[in-house]
C-alpha cells in the first residue's frame, strides 16, 4: 500500500542482495512482456487473415494511431509525474481543430495552426498552475478547465461546425515522403523527441523524481510544482497539435471532435504497463500499449467482429494489464 | 481586544465562514439571480420541472458522494444507468413491468459489485478500474440492443413517476429527496457513516483501528452501482425507453455537483446536504440560463468557473482548518466584536 518504491537490488545491508532468480524473472517480465505480446498479436493476426500481414494494412494501422499517439506521449508524462490523468484532452483537441479551421481563411493554415497550439498551451498553463502550484486534485481541475476551455472555443466560432477551406493542407498531410505518410512522420518526430526529453534531459529526470517520491524530490531542491505543471502544459500542447492534425485531415471540426481521446490515451498508457502511482514507465512502453490495442482492434475488425465487442475487449484488456502489472510488482518486491 | 491573543482576524474569520458555508452562499446567490431573471421562478410548475430534470443526476450523485467520501472515484455511473434502463424497459414484455424494474435495479447492484471487485480484490486504482468497466458496460449495452433504443410495452406505466406526488414534487424527485436525507442521517448519525469518513481520510489507519476498510470500499462501490441502477430504472421507465447512449455525459456533471457541494476528491470530507446544495445550484443555474436562452457552451463556462473558484477557495483556506467557524462561534464572535474594528488586519488575510 505504501507509495515508496524501493530499489530491490540493494537493501542497504552489506553483503545481501535481494536479486533472486524468481525476483529477476519478475523484474524482466514487464520489460519483454509488451514486445512479446505485440509479436504474438502479429502472428495470430497473420494466421487468422491473409489481409492482415500486408504492408497496406499495417500502414493503415500506423496512420490510425498517429493522431492518438501524439496525445499518448503527453498522457504518459502526466502518468509518470503522478498527475493521475488529464481529462481536458477532448477540450484541447477541439481547440486545436476549431481554431485552425476557423482562423484558416483569415491568416492561412500554418499561422492558424500555431495560434491553435498556443491556445491549447494556454489552457495547459491554467491546468499546470492549478495542479502544480495550487496543488488541486488533477481530475477535478482538468474537468473544470475542460468545460471552460471547450465553452470558450465554441463561443469563439458561434457554436457551430467549422469547415476547412484549404484543401492543399489536407493533401499535404495525407501525402507521403519516401512511402511514409506525413502524419506518421509527425507522430514519430513527437515520439522520439518525447522519449529523448524523458530519458536524456534534466526535466525528464525531474519528471521521474516527482512521480516516484514527491517529498524526497522537494527536499532535493527539484522544482516539484514546475515539473508537475510542465507535464500538463506539454500534454495540452500535444493535444492541440493532435487537434490541428485531426482538423486538417478531416476538414471539419465540431466541438465534440475530441471526445473519447482522453479515455483512449489512458487505455494505451495503462495497457503499456505505466502505473497511476507514477515514477516509472517510458514513452516506448506507452506507445507499445497503443500499438497493442490498435493491432487487437485491427484483427477484430478484419474478423468481422461487431463493434461493441471491441469495447468489451478494450475493457478486459485494461483490467488484465493492470492486474498483471500489480501482481508482478508485488512479486518483484516493489509493492 | 488584543490581536496577539486572537490570531485569526475578523476578515479571516469572515472568509473562513464564507468558505465553510459556501454551498449555502452560492445556492442563495444563484436562487436570487434566477428569481430576478426568470419570471415566476418560484412558481410550483417551474420548480417542479427543474427539479424533475435534476433527479436522475441527483441519484447518481448520491452514490458518488459515498464513493468520493471513501476516497475513490466512479466513472461508470452513466454506463450502469444505460444498462439498467435497457434491462428495466426491454424485459417488460417477458417479466412484467414491476419485476423488470426490479431486475434493472439488480443490474445496477451487480455492476457495482463488479466495480468493487476490480478495486478491492484486484486492487486496481478506481479511476482506471471504473474507466474499464465503463467501456465494458457501454459495450454490453450496444451488444444486447444492437445499438438501437428499446421501447416498453405501455407508455402510460411510467407517467406517474413524473407527475406531482407530494405538493409539487414528482415521484422521482421525492425518491431522490428521501434517499439523500436518509444518506445525510446515515452519514452523520451512524457508526458506519462515521467509519466511512475514517476510511476515506486514511484507509490504513482506519484498518489499524479495527475498521474493515476493504469492506467499506466494497460497500461504497456496490451502493454507487445500486443508485445508478435506480437512476436508470426511473429514467428509463419514465421515458418508456432504454437506450445504450443514455447518460453518456452525466457522470462528469454529477461529480461537479458533488464537488461544488463541498465533498473532496481526496476523500474523508463531504456531506449529503452539500451534494443536495450543489445539485440545486446547478439545476437553478441551468434553468435560469435556459430561460434567458444563453447558449449551452456559455452555461458550460459558468459551471466550470464556479467549480474552479470553489475548489480554489477550499484549497486556499485548507491550512487554516483549525479555526472554529461553526455558526454558533461566528454569532458569538460577531456580537462580541461589533464594537471594535481592526483595519490593519486586511493585509494578513490576503497574504
Amino acid at each position: 500500500m505504501s507509495d515508496t518504491r524501493l530499489d530491490t537490488t540493494a537493501t542497504g545491508v552489506p553483503g545481501t542482495s535481494r536479486v533472486t532468480k524468481a525476483n529477476l524473472a519478475a523484474r524482466i517480465a514487464p520489460l519483454i512482456g509488451m514486445p512479446l505480446g505485440i509479436v504474438l498479436l502479429l502472428v495470430v493476426g497473420a494466421l487468422l487473415s491473409d489481409r492482415f500481414f500486408t504492408l497496406g494494412n499495417l500502414v493503415n494501422v500506423l496512420i490510425n494511431i498517429s493522431i492518438l499517439g501524439v496525445i499518448v506521449v503527453g498522457m504518459a508524462l502526466v502518468f509518470i509525474t503522478r498527475g493521475l490523468a488529464d481529462l481536458s484532452v477532448p477540450a484541447t483537441v477541439a481547440v486545436g481543430a476549431i481554431l485552425t479551421l476557423g482562423l484558416q481563411p483569415a491568416i492561412g493554415t500554418v499561422p492558424a495552426a500555431i495560434v491553435a497550439i498556443l491556445a491549447a498551451l494556454a489552457a495547459g498553463c491554467v491546468n499546470g498552475l492549478l495542479i502544480g502550484y495550487a496543488r488541486i486534485n488533477p481530475v477535478i481541475t482538468t474537468l473544470a478547465v475542460s468545460t471552460i476551455v471547450l465553452g470558450i472555443a465554441q463561443w469563439s466560432v458561434g457554436g457551430v461546425i467549422v469547415y476547412g477551406t484549404d484543401k492543399a493542407a489536407q493533401t499535404f498531410l495525407n501525402g507521403r515522403v519516401l512511402g511514409i505518410p506525413i502524419i506518421v512522420i509527425v507522430f514519430l518526430v513527437v515520439a522520439v523527441a518525447g522519449h529523448l526529453m524523458l530519458s536524456r534531459t534534466t526535466l525528464g529526470r525531474w519528471i521521474y523524481a516527482a512521480g516516484s517520491n514527491p517529498d524526497a524530490t522537494r527536499a532535493s531542491a527539484v522544482p516539484l510544482a514546475r515539473t508537475r505543471a510542465s507535464a500538463f502544459v506539454l500534454t495540452a500542447g500535444l493535444s492541440g497539435l493532435a487537434g490541428v492534425l485531426l482538423g486538417v485531415t478531416l476538414q471539419t471540426a465540431r466541438p465534440g471532435i475530441g471526445i473519447g481521446y482522453e479515455f483512449d490515451a489512458i487505455t494505451a498508457v495503462v495497457v503499456g504497463g505505466i502505473s497511476l502511482l507514477g515514477g516509472s514507465g517510458s514513452i516506448p512502453r506507452a506507445l507499445g500499449g497503443l500499438l497493442f490495442v490498435a493491432l487487437l482492434n485491427n484483427i477484430l475488425v478484419l474478423q468481422g467482429v461487431p463493434t461493441p465487442v471491441q469495447g468489451i475487449a478494450k475493457g478486459l484488456l485494461i483490467v488484465g494489464a493492470v492486474s498483471l502489472d500489480i501482481y508482478l510488482r508485488r512479486k518483484g518486491g516493489r509493492s | 481586544m488584543n490581536t496577539a491573543s486572537q490570531p485569526p482576524s475578523g476578515w479571516t474569520i469572515a472568509l473562513l465562514g464564507l468558505v465553510r458555508y459556501r454551498v449555502i452562499v452560492i445556492l442563495v446567490a444563484t436562487l436570487a439571480i434566477a428569481a430576478t431573471f426568470v419570471p415566476g421562478f418560484f412558481d410550483a410548475r417551474t420548480l417542479s420541472l427543474g427539479l424533475d430534470r435534476a433527479a436522475t443526476m441527483g441519484l447518481i450523485a448520491i452514490g458518488l458522494t459515498v464513493v468520493l467520501i471513501a476516497g475513490q472515484l466512479d466513472l461508470s455511473g452513466g454506463a450502469i444507468l444505460a444498462l439498467s434502463s435497457i434491462a428495466a424497459v426491454g424485459l417488460q414484455g417477458e417479466l412484467g413491468q414491476v419485476p423488470a424494474a426490479l431486475v434493472g435495479v439488480g443490474v445496477g447492484l451487480v455492476a457495482g459489485a463488479f466495480n468493487a471487485l476490480l478495486v478491492v480484490v484486484l486492487r486496481i486504482n478506481s479511476l482506471v478500474a471504473t474507466l474499464a468497466s465503463m467501456l465494458l458496460f457501454r459495450a454490453v449495452c450496444h451488444l444486447i440492443t444492437d445499438s438501437r433504443p428499446v421501447s416498453g410495452i405501455d407508455p402510460f406505466f411510467g407517467i406517474p413517476l413524473t407527475q406531482p406526488l407530494v405538493w409539487t414534487l414528482s415521484a422521482r424527485v421525492t425518491i431522490f429527496l428521501v434517499l439523500i436525507l436518509l444518506l445525510h442521517v446515515w452519514l452523520t448519525r451512524s457508526v458506519v457513516g462515521r467509519n466511512l469518513f475514517a476510511v476515506g481520510s486514511n484507509a490504513t489507519s482506519a484498518s489499524a483501528s479495527g475498521i474493515r476498510s476493504r469492506w467499506y470500499l466494497f460497500g461504497a462501490f456496490v451502493f454507487s452501482g445500486l443508485m445508478a441502477g435506480v437512476a436508470g430504472v426511473t429514467f428509463g421507465v419514465a421515458a418508456n425507453t432504454g437506450s445504450p447512449v443514455f447518460g453518456d455525459t452525466i457522470v462528469l456533471t454529477a461529480i461537479a455537483a458533488v464537488v461544488i457541494g463541498g465533498t473532496r476528491l481526496e476523500g474523508g470530507i463531504g456531506s449529503a446536504l452539500g451534494t443536495l446544495g450543489g445539485l440545486l445550484t446547478l439545476a437553478s443555474l441551468t434553468t435560469a440560463m435556459e430561460y434567458q436562452s444563453v447558449p449551452a457552451y456559455v452555461q458550460d463556462i459558468v459551471t466550470g468557473v464556479i467549480l474552479l473558484l470553489l475548489i480554489l477557495l477550499d484549497r486556499l483556506t485548507h491550512s487554516k482548518r483549525g479555526v472554529n467557524v461553526s455558526l454558533t462561534a461566528l454569532v458569538h464572535r460577531l456580537s462580541r466584536k461589533s464594537a471594535g474594528t481592526q483595519p490593519k488586519e486586511i493585509e494578513r488575510t490576503i497574504a
